[in-house]
């Protein structure tokens, strides 16, 4: 090649140099955390290489006796039914507004967008209201009724993109063979959208997983999920780091298969125009 | 049979069809209306309300709450401290999201571990992020303190000053977004055909000429969604400054989001809170509502 001068690889250097600075940003905090975890609470505010052996597994145990784990547990009850029921509600109907020739379509993205888009705090006053009048605050039936304004357009919106990949010539075959629409939706369309909609499940799921805002304001401490359970570690005069990264450590790790699964997917679904 | 008999029958096939969709979407329609449209017209309603979570109501309604909006000095600094982050942040994350994607692509080719290792922070759940940040900003926890101090060099506490506080926020949320900036931006460079570049070099252009005559223009679409859309979601800001300042220090970290969290829920004051969020929503609706055009048109 031409490009095979001294400035090329002069750039090369400074590419591969400008990478691995972004990659220490990157590793950072995911190194520090792990550290934490592992420090005994006396030598916590040392710095740690002045103390490295000063390790523990103390803050792993604490936790476990700690109500933490049923957090987690509240946070994947959660997650999992209002993700299961978005996308019963979902899917089909993603399927219908990728397929139908309704004209109000244009409107019907556009509200789907603003529902992603709204401010949390819109929907989370009337609905608090609501429940402190119905008695639903703390219960899992409200928190996960509640988690469907953050699922539903979400599943509904990357699903109508994935149908809308899957070719119309399938669909119309179908029914010209004589299949009902929903026989075309069932054996012909959702399986050409499959990685679509583990796709648009995963997503739901990671949405629900990382709410704080709503769990804060309409759980108390029986259904109290894992983001707000952790805050639970500070108290008012001190913060106890080692349970905070445990917890950390804990909040992320169930989730990161689902991300790695699901990364490719997360740019198709989130925005239908970049096409990669 | 006819022409025109098969063409009646294929409209009868065809409205069957449309009332079949129809009936697909029922199910959302209605749910969607049960979740969000009932509680978003309760928050309208608030809003014009003078509902306190202690006092209750009289049910005197009126524009009493968006009169005292537009004179709100801490509305507008909570305006002010919300642009900032939203500036700052996003600015930041395209930045950073677009030179590792380009640098994945261009420089280092396919390197896997790079890859995931840079995806990690988008895994990380908000509150864990602000959590972990907060100890990086505790000047006496911090290994980045510990650090500098080895050098006799006192990183100053970035959570106690009004700006350090907003930096604080923008790195925090900056650690854990640009990867999504990074996803899309690659997958745009990646559906670049291969070809236009190589006719480029083969007409004597240089690969910096190349990136920035051929490649770049045909970001712009990615660009563009991928600001959009972390400016929309950078709008909602709320577990970092939760976590990482309350708001602090003084209210200088105090974004209209968070601002109406406090009004709602700590003065208990619904029908003003109600009425910020009214004002966010209306915001929101214009932006999505450009995105969605935007969406059509690329799409169509």
């Amino acid at each position: 090649m031409i490009d095979n001068t001294r400035s090329f690889r002069v750039k090369r250097v400074f590419g591969f140099g400008m990478m691995w600075v972004l990659l220490f940003f990157a590793a950072l905090p995911t190194v520090w955390v792990l550290i934490m975890s592992f420090r005994e609470q006396s030598v916590m505010f040392e710095a740690f290489w002045k103390s490295p052996l000063a390790v523990t597994l103390d803050n792993y145990l604490g936790i476990t006796r700690s109500d933490f784990p049923k957090a987690l547990l509240n946070s994947f009850i959660c997650a999992g039914l209002s993700t299961l029921l978005a996308m019963i509600v979902g899917v089909p109907a993603g399927f219908a507004l990728a397929k139908s020739r309704l004209s109000g379509k244009f409107y019907a993205s556009w509200l789907l967008l603003l529902l992603r888009m709204a401010p949390p705090v819109g929907f989370v006053i009337p609905l608090f209201l609501l429940y402190v009048n119905a008695g639903l605050i703390d219960s899992y039936f409200g928190l996960i009724m509640a988690y469907m304004t953050l699922t539903l357009p979400l599943i509904v919106w990357s699903m109508w993109n994935s149908f809308a990949q899957v070719p119309d010539e399938l669909i119309e075959a179908a029914i010209m063979d004589g299949a009902s629409l929903g026989k075309a939706f069932l054996l012909v369309a959702l399986p050409a959208a499959r990685p679509g909609a583990v796709a648009a499940a995963i997503l739901g799921f990671l949405i629900v997983w990382n709410d704080f805002f709503y769990a804060l304001i309409i759980t108390r401490s029986s259904t109290v999920t894992a983001p707000v359970a952790v805050m639970n570690f500070i108290s008012y005069d001190s913060v106890d780091w080692g349970s905070i990264a445990v917890a950390s450590i804990a909040l992320t790790l169930p989730i990161l298969p689902l991300m790695v699964i699901a990364n490719r997917y997360i740019v198709q679904s989130l925005s239908g125009a970049v096409k990669g | 049979m006819t022409s025109s008999t098969h063409l009646k029958t294929r409209g009868r096939a065809t409205a069957e069809l449309e009332g079949g969709y129809r009936r697909m979407m029922l199910p959302a329609v209605f749910a969607v209306g049960l979740f969000a449209i009932i509680p978003l017209a309760g928050m309208l309603a608030l809003s014009f309300s003078d509902y306190h979570l202690l006092r209750g109501t009289n049910w005197e309604f009126g524009l009493k709450n968006f009169v005292r909006l537009a004179s709100d000095k801490r509305l507008m600094n909570s305006v002010y401290a919300m642009a900032i982050l939203s500036f700052f942040g996003v600015a930041t994350q395209v930045l950073i999201g677009a030179a590792i994607a380009v640098g994945l692509s261009k420089i280092v080719g396919r390197w896997r571990l790079g890859r995931v290792l840079f995806l990690l922070p988008y895994a990380v759940p908000h509150v864990a992020v602000a959590l972990i940040w907060l100890s990086l900003f505790t000047p006496t926890l911090s290994p980045i303190n510990a650090f500098f101090d080895i050098f006799g060099i006192t990183v100053p506490s970035f959570l106690t000053t009004k700006n350090g506080a907003l930096f604080a926020i923008v790195m925090a949320d900056t650690w854990t977004n640009f990867p999504f900036t990074m996803l899309i931006i690659l997958a745009a460079l990646q559906g670049i055909s291969p070809d236009l570049e190589e006719a480029a070099a083969l007409d004597g252009a240089t690969r910096v000429k190349t990136f920035f005559y051929i490649t770049l223009p045909l970001l712009i679409p990615a660009f563009l969604m991928v600001t959009l859309f972390r400016f929309i979601d950078s709008l909602k800001h709320f577990p970092m400054i939760f976590v990482m300042t309350k708001g602090g220090p003084g209210r200088s970290t105090q974004a209209t989001n968070y601002y109406a969290y406090i009004q709602t829920f700590q003065n208990s004051n619904v029908a003003y809170g109600a009425a910020i969020a009214v004002t966010l929503f209306v915001v929101a609706a214009f932006i999505s509502f450009y995105v969605a055009k935007l969406n059509q048109r690329v799409t169509s």
